[in-house]
């Protein structure tokens, strides 16, 4: 029989562009004596550790989980760390997940660091993970590729800037109440209009900021909520797919999977939803934390994970449909992605937000009465997509028929 | 007599790392069609389908692709963009870059698109939306690289 | 728990240079190979599983271009860093978890196309080790004089282990042949970092290795479907960062990941036939036969990293022969009684991180 999985407990550091008065690895200390802290844990009680982590060429040390062991008290532990682009952190829980629901450990930290800034050269280093052979000559890099997403969706739809510039409006003003955030602010869409161009039709304000700053969430079996929580959230369900990384392949009349709609995310989504025992999205699930590292991204993941019709999400916003006060489904109350992208952890951040709306520790952006909440993370050029629900009760395991 | 390092000195370290890339049982191919002016894409005869940029073998069978296509010189503009913000070492911004379904191959292929004129970046984007056809040319003395070829719009 | 079977395996024909494949490639023929192996097709594969290394691989996010190629596509995938047998811990732990049933591990390395070196001075943090040129040989050249220290390993050991090395892994027709060199060659090799010498390292070579998983309900459901071995338990654990005389000698790593293997499993050491263990030097051998209390018969009877030493993924490739022995199917290197074997892996400078694991199979001599 399977073990129960909750949340045990969270932290984050505040989200910025800098943390330039300590390392990497004191860093990532803050966040696992924040995490065994707010858990009334001590380091002994956790057995062993996932370490969230993407490319390092952004704080500049291979394999730096090895270095940080230490400072999370991990030195003797069983560790490993996951890597899946910016898709890592949510990874790196359904790992955790796995480990404990297997019965191989109780209790399982999950927590990582990033610093994009220690380099300057970020752009120059995503323009690297595209193929060499074919396309790193090409001006292509997580901007551009993502505004090529945009002008199909948009002409496909009907879709305008003016449009996809309500989820930064609403998001920066999300993250006005949540203390961590990065970017926050009163701010207008023609405030986004004006912003600068970068790759048409996306400008400065549609896109995410790069942030750094650390994270950690601890995870244990029911005999461990038990002891050190009362109120968990509980991870019901996960789902996870990884698509093809040549964006041609998803541009065409024999694509499987359509680039424009992020399509598969419906792989990913209906997965979880099957393991969480979701069946109408809008009426079970109260928050919903998506990774949107673009203005467009968080209402194509919407539809596809069938909060709405396609080509809705947007006139939704306008009516309202997704905000924290009053909404039907609160999106990204946190800010969400972009207002906070810390590469390495952003998908652990997504969980974490959506778990302590679940707990009731969201603070300044809680949301009443969450019953479950969902959270998303994406990955390479839209390549990997995991998806996690946590719930205030356990859904039992379903008889495989 | 010096101060007292700062929490928030730095210490700089510049990393350089080589990699040498086999090309391997496919790109050469490829790069040599460039060389005569050729874009050639790899097939699947199991599943039918033929990609651009071409590989070893098909995602969806899982069998290695076991043949070549000369793909056509003209296609379809599947998606693109202009480039405002650019980065060093490649054509100055503003530039239009786009993926193109080439006649005759399954999946679409980038590179830039020549001869646009970006003044009104409104306008350029009209001209290059999803579904305008454009044709393929290459450069006078191809090299092997992506960049032997580009796009223009065709009238 | 849910018992987890081998039901495919497949290594890379190894080489001190694989030119003429991109890395994409050689994992494409590895993967096919295992699932020609299981007898499965790729669309019946529910999850996979990759252990592999960016810096190696030469592209930040890897799995981006080699996630295709390791059978993955619109299939639940989770890349870890740490080194081969990593993917098989966790590709373990996803099938008992009972959410998945059938399951790809895939791991490589092709480090002849870049420094190694180089990428082992980035991983030493930029205060204190990195200026000082900290590298893997440096490590365990460090590491050999903790050993030679704590364990009394002599010169004349750390030789005799090479060569023998050398000998039993000649005998193995999935490695590389190498030529066995005579203990004046190995002792009068320039030294790299005293006391280690060039002779004492495995050559690294190039090399992939993929398994095939299946969970006991799987196997139920699809009789006509024969597991190699049984992944009876394994362990995993990562010492210190640090480099000190306690942490170097200490092996506590290794003796954590190996007791929990061997707990899993229900067996001692002594119950084991064959135990390939992952020696980057002779010095590693001389301090993992006294840990790990296994010498004689069942020390590494296909040679280990003297066979062949894809660096990042030699523990897997470690297990795939631990696999084999359990199996019957080990060849020329085969040996009686190999009901238990078992496999291990280390990562990190001076083996920071350490993995084992125990396979039951069915062949009892």
């Amino acid at each position: 029989m399977a073990e129960t999985v909750g949340v045990i407990s969270t932290y984050q550091t505040d989200y910025r562009s800098q943390h330039p008065d300590v390392t990497f690895v004191e860093q990532a200390q803050q966040a696992a004596v924040g995490a065994l802290h707010a858990g009334n844990m001590r380091p002994d009680d956790v057995d062993a550790v996932v370490f969230s982590l993407a490319p390092t060429n952004f704080m500049g040390v291979a394999d730096a989980d090895r270095w940080a062991i230490d400072y999370i008290f991990g030195a003797g532990k069983p560790m490993f760390r996951v890597h899946t682009g910016g898709a890592t952190g949510g990874s790196a829980v359904h790992a955790a997940y796995s480990l404990v629901r297997a019965g191989t450990f109780r209790i399982v930290m999950v927590i990582g660091a990033e610093r994009i800034a220690e380099t300057p050269d970020a752009q120059a280093v995503l323009n690297t993970i595209f193929d060499l052979f074919y396309e790193r000559d090409m001006p292509l890099s997580t901007n551009t590729s993502v505004a090529l997403q945009a002008s199909a969706y948009m002409q496909r739809h009907g879709i305008t800037q003016e449009d996809l510039a309500q989820a930064v409006v609403r998001q920066r003003w999300n993250a006005l109440r949540h203390p961590q955030a990065h970017l926050k602010g009163e701010i207008t869409v023609g405030d986004v209009m004006a912003s600068p161009m970068i790759s048409y039709p996306l400008k400065l304000y549609d896109i995410c900021p790069r942030s750094s700053g650390s994270a950690a969430m601890i995870v244990g079996n029911v005999e461990a909520l038990d002891s050190f929580q009362s109120r968990p959230a509980f991870l019901n369900g996960i789902g996870s797919v990884t698509g093809t990384y040549w964006v041609g392949d998803r541009l065409s009349p024999t694509a499987d999977i359509d680039y424009a709609e992020m399509s598969l995310t419906d792989f990913s989504g209906a997965a979880c939803f099957r393991r969480a025992d979701i069946k109408d999205p809008v009426k079970e699930i109260q928050v919903v934390e998506l990774y949107d590292p673009y203005s467009l991204v968080g209402y194509v993941q919407l539809e596809r994970l069938g909060f709405c019709p396609r080509g809705k999400a947007a006139r939704l916003d306008s009516e309202g449909f997704w905000d924290l006060d009053g909404g039907q489904v609160a999106v990204n109350p946190s800010g969400g992605t972009l207002c906070s992208n810390p590469i390495a952890i952003t998908g652990l951040a997504r969980c974490i937000d959506a778990a302590n709306q679940v707990m009731g520790t969201a603070g300044g952006i809680q949301v009443h009465g969450v019953r479950n909440a969902l959270a998303t993370a994406v990955g390479g050029i839209s390549q990997f997509h995991n998806v996690t629900i946590f719930g205030e009760d356990h859904v039992p395991d379903r008889e495989e028929v | 007599m010096s101060r007292a390092t700062n929490p928030t000195d730095v210490i700089r370290s510049e990393v350089t790392l080589r990699y040498d890339y086999s090309v391997g049982e496919v790109a050469g191919t490829f790069l040599d069609g460039l060389r005569s002016k050729k874009i050639l894409a790899s097939k699947c005869s199991m599943s039918g389908l033929a990609y651009l940029p071409p590989r070893a073998y098909c995602e969806r069978t899982f069998e290695k692709c076991d043949s070549w296509v000369e793909a056509g010189l003209e296609g379809t503009i599947e998606a693109s963009t202009i480039v405002v913000r650019g980065f060093e070492g490649k054509r100055q911004p503003p530039v239009p870059i786009a993926f193109v379904r080439l006649d005759g191959v399954d999946s679409a292929i980038a590179n830039y698109i020549d001869d646009v004129d970006c003044s009104d970046l409104e306008a350029a984007m009209q001209a290059i939306a999803p579904g305008r056809r454009v044709r393929v040319e290459f450069v006078g003395e191809p090299e092997g690289r992506i960049t032997d070829f580009s796009f223009v719009l065709v009238d | 728990m849910t018992k987890v079977y081998v039901v495919g395996v497949a290594t890379h024909e190894p080489s001190s240079a694989i030119r003429g494949s991109r890395l994409e490639e050689m994992v494409y023929r590895t993967a096919r190979a295992a699932l020609d192996d299981a007898g499965v097709s790729r669309r019946q594969i529910d999850n996979v599983t990759i252990a592999a290394c960016d810096e190696f691989d030469g592209r930040p996010i890897s799995s981006m271009l080699l996630s295709g190629p390791a059978g993955a596509y619109l299939v639940d995938e989770i890349k870890v860093t740490d080194d081969g047998a990593m993917g098989l811990c966790l590709g373990l732990s996803r099938i008992q978890s009972g959410d998945f049933d059938l399951g790809l591990v895939a791991s490589w390395s092709k480090t002849s196309k870049t420094d190694v070196e180089s990428i082992m001075n980035n991983r030493a943090e930029p205060f204190f080790t990195r200026p000082l040129g900290m590298n893997m040989s440096i490590a365990n050249g460090l590491f050999a004089q903790a050993v030679a220290e704590e364990f009394g390993v002599t010169e004349d050991e750390a030789t005799t282990r090479v060569v023998d090395a050398y000998e039993r892994a000649s005998a193995n027709s999935r490695g590389m042949n190498h030529s066995v060199p005579t203990t004046d060659e190995v002792r009068s090799s320039p030294f790299e970092a005293t006391p280690l010498r060039e002779g004492h390292n495995a050559p690294i070579t190039d090399g992939a290795v993929c398994l095939v998983l299946a969970s006991e309900q799987w196997l139920h459901r699809h009789p006509g479907h024969e597991a190699l071995a049984r992944v009876a338990g394994v362990g995993w654990a990562t010492d210190s960062y640090r480099l000190d005389r306690e942490r170097l000698r200490s092996m506590s790593s290794a003796r954590a990941a190996w007791d929990r293997a061997l707990a899993d499993a229900g067996v001692s050491g002594s119950d084991l036939g064959a135990v390939e263990i992952d020696t980057p030097t002779s010095y590693h051998e001389a301090a993992y036969a006294r840990t790990f209390d296994i010498d004689g018969a069942a020390l590494s009877p296909a040679g280990s990293t003297f066979a062949q030493h894809p660096l990042f993924c030699s523990g897997l490739v470690n297990a795939a022969e631990a696999i084999l022995q359990a199996a019957g199917r080990a060849g020329p290197v085969q040996k009686a009684a190999t009901r238990w074997t078992a496999a291990h892996s280390c990562h990190g400078f001076a083996q920071q991180g350490n993995v084992a694991m125990v396979f039951e199979g069915s062949h009892n001599g």
